[in-house]
């Protein structure tokens, strides 16, 4: 299954709903599927991706948050599904794009293209649904499944890669405005009118 | 047992700043804090974390979301939280209030402990994290308070720096 293929489907599965990317390939692939206000497009922080979706999706129990991670970036934020696991967060779904290498910075192989299986690893620290999926029929059932049934969802889906050709707008601060106020939460100081 | 006064006044500083979400990695002085929160701020949610790291991670999540979040950590996870504060937080203006139980400040036992807590100061300057320390344990909830007002109302993490002195007085 191709990343950036996949990523289409997740978009039109996510609906309105907001979409958190890691840095690098997940990211210019999201943007490259389909640039939307509620999607965040992280441009460092590797490992965060979903952290800050399990912050958004305890501050938003009204939304159903996606966070497209990568095999690499996970492993370096491991701690993070104990976490979730923990905290339960019923509408946050974790995609990770498992290509088996850190495509971003040329190609190295990560651990899981020695074996390490991140949904067991999921499972293990307590994510409520898990699935790993290698087509692109498989992912799009288990990514509509996944923004209808109580998660915390953790699913791996095993990509091929291929470079992207765009890249995400630039500016950090304008992805942050429009995406807060995409999702309803726009800050005060965007918007003015506070009082004088 | 009862809560020691500067502990009451960074759960008083931090409601106040408008903080309902508190993230945090523990810390011994902290647990006074986390108790405290527990038996008389049932608005406030915590949240730990395995790293301080990804406290600052989920914190720029709530922010997103429209809450105002606090993280609370040792002085010993600044070092571990580097890359969400200049990658994540200061790019995108994303606030949250710091806590920060000092360690390796005057009355420290720990030699592991002295290098980082001599360096937090002038690591929040070099990524221009603005900070304060409180003088008294009276002092703790205004300038907690302060410090979140001024880091929600300025966009910038804010990070409020608690010395030894006045969370472990030596007998």
């Amino acid at each position: 299954m191709n990343r950036l293929e996949a990523t289409r489907q997740l978009i039109a599965a996510a609906g309105g709903d907001p979409i958190v990317a890691s840095l690098g390939h997940p990211a210019y692939d999201l943007y490259a599927a389909g640039d939307r206000p509620a999607n965040f497009y992280t441009w460092g922080s590797m490992g965060l991706a979903s952290s800050i979706g399990l912050g958004l999706a305890m501050a938003r129990p009204d939304l159903r948050v996606f966070v497209l991670d990568g095999d690499g970036s996970l492993l370096m934020n491991l701690g993070s599904l104990a976490t979730i696991g923990w905290v339960r967060a019923e509408n946050l779904v974790v995609i990770v794009w498992d290509n088996g290498e850190y495509a971003t910075t040329g190609g190295q192989p990560t651990a899981t293209a020695q074996g390490a299986d991140l949904e067991a690893a999921a499972r293990a620290l307590g994510a409520a649904q898990t699935a790993t999926v290698r087509d692109g029929e498989e992912f799009g059932a288990v990514a509509a499944r996944a923004r209808a049934v109580a998660g915390p969802w953790v699913i791996v889906a095993k990509v091929s890669e291929s470079p992207p050709s765009m890249k995400p707008p630039l500016d950090c601060v304008f992805i942050k405005q429009r995406f807060m106020a995409a999702i309803g939460a726009p800050e005060a100081a965007t918007l003015g009118g506070t009082k004088a | 047992m009862s809560v020691p006064r500067w502990a009451a006044g960074v759960c008083a500083g931090l409601h106040a700043a408008g903080s309902r979400h508190v993230v945090y990695v523990p810390d011994n002085p902290l647990s006074h804090v986390l108790r405290a929160l527990r038996t008389d701020y049932a608005d406030v949610r915590t949240t730990l974390a395995t790293r301080e790291e990804e406290a600052f991670g989920i914190a720029a999540g709530l922010y997103l979301g429209g809450a105002r979040p606090t993280v609370m950590l040792q002085s010993s996870g600044l070092g571990n939280s580097l890359n969400a504060l200049t990658s994540l937080l200061l790019p995108y203006k994303i606030p949250v209030l710091a806590i920060v139980s000092m360690r390796g400040d005057a009355g420290e036992w720990n030699d592991a402990q002295v290098p980082m807590g001599r360096a937090v100061a002038p690591i929040c300057d070099a990524i221009g994290v603005p900070h304060a320390t409180p003088e008294s344990a009276d002092a703790v909830a205004e300038i907690v308070r302060a410090v979140g007002h001024t880091a929600f109302g300025t966009r910038l993490p804010g990070a409020c720096l608690l010395p030894r002195r006045i969370t472990v007085p030596l007998a």
